[in-house]
């Protein structure tokens, strides 16, 4: 395999990890995403990918289970005013972090950047 | 997606996998059905209690009411109603009848169907003989339903 | 247009937007039934109302299926439709049997068309989304059965593609499980039973392979990606659906009487049931990603992006927040269920249909795309009308919890009716997305009248 062929293995290999952190490998993902990251350049199209997928993650767990964790320090266990808001925004936020790493997947196989516009 | 992974695999996944699972589903239907009489009720599923439920059907009472959890959300659940109403068929009877013609004001109120006594008494026996459905870890989780 | 017989869409189209705006109307109605009680009792009590609402819902969905086949048949099958004549004919049956009923739940109290149909002949009537007297389901049957016929007729004597096979096993199935809604067992769980044959095998089962064809072919169309790279994926999240769906059926007889093993088996199969979903995602943004034009049809790439992306939030995302069977326990029939309803059929359904038609409209009227002012009008709707969907399922959810905690979860259940009035704030809420959600409806229904510059491309550039 050639060094640019490999880099945009390992690329799509990060955001893969990062969607399966998100999903059904939390932690473990994360793990094997920081692994990959060393073995990184930088300035290539991989490193740019696992350093993506570690911020998306990052984000994830603050805005998950930092702020729900916040919610329920707040607003008590027993109120039925904490799981409204608990359950509404985990489920949304949630849902948004895994279509974005789901998109930013779609994005390494074409070996480009991230960029959200739909206009070429 | 991967040049190893052909169309022709994805097209007999599509197929064997359908078919299988479709026949796993035919045969855990056939089993289901042999272990209803254990849960069903249907020792007391009498003439009055087969009159009711088409009461029940053709007053479209699934339109506000949800039974054993489906149905609409805007009307109490009804899967537990005579368990609700004191195990008595008399006060669920009593309710049908008692509902206004032209409703209360600004709030939901059950049409009056203007059912006859025989009528009243059959879906009073169809709610109790659903009452009587076992259901798994006994559903609803308590008698508001 | 490549087939003249393709053209014949257009009336099915038509008429699926009529009935769409019918069915949004219906659906403030009740809304307001919510938070008003009494409002426009007893003219309309809700439960007609709702009768109204899902059964339009139902039949403009089937208008707008059978308008999307005879689209794309003909073009993938490479000849014209097998006949045109019937496709125009039973489109009256269909619109005539669908507006005398909905006119005959609106227009007599439901029992007394029971008896005016003769429903106790074989009676059929009175259950959750197959309230239809009979006499119209006999209709619907023979609807579909022409329809099957002459799908299948155009596609044996044509090209067999992956996606027209795939769409007449949709409709078949679409067919034959409809069939169990003449079965009206006494025994109640006998009939809930076999009730989901027809309900949960046509949404989460064979109806996702009517999705998912129509969008694969729309996304051939506007992204000239290659036919054998949409095939597969076809072919895999099809196979996926099924697979999922068919045990999933499951998540629906855990509180019905039925077995307990199907708290297992239900639990596990509709945890797999995002899979297909979240694979049209994955399926949708990868090809727009490696699209080898840029379709002047901007409107029907953003809904065909849309319909991917709804549909994994509503039917996956907000399916599996209460499939499995110790959360379903709790939330099982509150409003929670109608939060997912809701975002589900809209993501899956509605948009897929609006998909084919914001595609193929145009082409039909005799050009590639709408004007700019028309799709310009057209983005606006969706995001209008999507925006909203997202409130009001977020409001439903809210409430749905709300109820949950009130009545099922605390240790002082409060009976259902106090928990309603609790809720009233959500409703209200909830009425304003759905104002939202009609207005939407109204500028799109606008955009096919706005004239305006037409769209710029190059014309060698399309097949």
């Amino acid at each position: 395999m050639t060094s640019d062929k490999l880099q945009l293995k390992r690329a799509s290999t990060s955001a893969l990890l990062s969607l399966l952190n998100l999903t059904i490998l939390p932690i473990i993902g994360f793990i094997a995403l920081l692994f990959l990251y060393q073995k990184t350049e930088s300035n290539s199209i991989d490193r740019y990918y696992a350093a993506l997928g570690i911020k998306t993650n990052l984000w994830a767990a603050v805005a998950l289970i930092l702020v729900t964790g916040s919610m329920f320090l707040v607003g008590g266990y027993n109120s039925a005013w904490t799981w409204v808001y608990v359950v509404s925004y985990f489920v949304m936020v949630h849902a948004l972090f895994i279509l974005f790493a789901t998109w930013t997947l779609t994005r390494s196989w074409t070996g480009q950047k991230l960029k959200l516009s739909l206009a070429k | 997606m991967r040049d190893t992974f052909t169309k022709g695999m994805a097209r007999n996944i599509y197929y064997g996998g359908s078919v299988f699972f479709l026949l796993v589903l035919i045969a855990l239907t056939v089993d289901t059905v042999k272990r209803l009489p254990a849960t069903d009720n249907r020792e007391n599923l009498t003439e009055q209690v087969i009159a009711g439920k088409r009461i029940w059907e053709v007053n479209n009472c699934i339109g506000c009411h949800t039974l054993l959890g489906e149905g609409a959300y805007f009307a109490p659940e009804l899967g537990n109603v005579y368990t609700r109403f004191g195990e008595s068929t008399d006060a669920i009877k009593g309710y049908i009848m008692s509902r206004p013609v032209d409703g209360v004001p600004g709030r939901r109120s059950m049409p009056q169907f203007n059912l006859t006594e025989e009528e009243l008494e059959a879906v009073a026996q169809f709610l109790k003989y659903v009452d009587g459905v076992k259901t798994a870890r006994d559903w609803p989780p308590n008698i508001q339903g | 247009m490549k087939y003249e017989s393709q053209g014949i869409a257009k009336m099915y189209f038509i008429a699926a937007l009529g009935l769409f705006l019918g069915q949004i109307i219906f659906g403030i109605i009740m809304g307001m039934q919510y938070v008003v009680g009494d409002f426009l009792f007893p003219e309309i009590p809700f439960n007609v109302a709702r009768m109204v609402h899902t059964n339009l819902l139902i039949i403009w969905l089937l208008f707008g299926f059978m308008g999307s086949a005879y689209y794309l048949v003909p073009e993938e099958a490479e000849r014209e439709l097998f006949s045109p004549i019937l496709a125009k004919v039973m489109f009256w049956v269909f619109l005539g049997a669908s507006v005398l009923t909905i006119l005959g739940y609106l227009l007599v109290p439901y029992a007394r068309l029971a008896e005016i149909t003769m429903n106790d002949l074989l009676p059929t009537m009175g259950r959750e989304f197959l309230e239809q007297p009979t006499i119209t389901k006999i209709g619907i049957v023979i609807v579909a059965l022409a329809f099957v016929y002459n799908i299948g007729m155009t596609i044996l004597a044509g090209r067999k593609t992956v996606i027209n096979v795939v769409l007449l096993t949709g409709i078949i199935g679409l067919a034959v499980f409809f069939l169990f809604a003449f079965y009206n067992p006494h025994n109640i769980v006998l009939d809930k039973y076999f009730w989901w044959f027809v309900i949960h095998l046509w949404v989460e089962g064979v109806w996702e392979l009517i999705m998912a064809s129509l969008l694969a072919y729309v996304l051939i169309k506007v992204t000239g990606v290659d036919r054998e790279v949409i095939e597969k994926w076809l072919y895999i999240i099809v196979a996926m659906a099924l697979i999922s769906g068919l045990i999933g059926t499951g998540h629906h007889f855990f509180w019905i009487g039925t077995p307990d093993y199907w708290q297992w088996l239900g639990s596990i199969f509709s945890a797999l049931e995002p899979i297909p979903f979240f694979m049209m995602t994955l399926f949708a943004f990868s090809v727009v990603n490696q699209r080898r034009r840029d379709h002047p049809n901007k409107a029907a790439v953003l809904w065909a992006l849309g319909t991917a992306v709804m549909a994994f939030l509503g039917a996956g995302v907000w399916g599996f927040m209460h499939t499995l069977a110790p959360i379903n326990y709790y939330t099982h029939g509150t409003q929670i269920t109608a939060a997912h309803g809701h975002m589900a059929f809209y993501g899956a359904y509605v948009m897929v249909v609006l998909t084919m038609i914001s595609y193929s409209m145009p082409i039909m009227r005799g050009k590639k795309a709408a004007n700019e002012t028309a799709q310009k009008l057209e983005i606006w709707a969706f995001w209008l009308m999507t925006l909203s969907m997202v409130g009001l399922t977020l409001i439903l959810t809210a409430a749905g919890v709300m109820q949950v905690f009130l009545q099922r979860f605390s240790e002082d259940p409060l009976p259902f009716m106090v928990v309603q009035d609790e809720l009233k704030n959500f409703y209200w809420a909830r009425e304003i997305t759905g104002i939202g959600f009609l207005s939407g409806l109204f500028l799109y229904l606008y955009s096919f009248f706005a004239k305006g510059k037409e769209v710029e491309f190059e014309e060698e550039q399309l097949d």
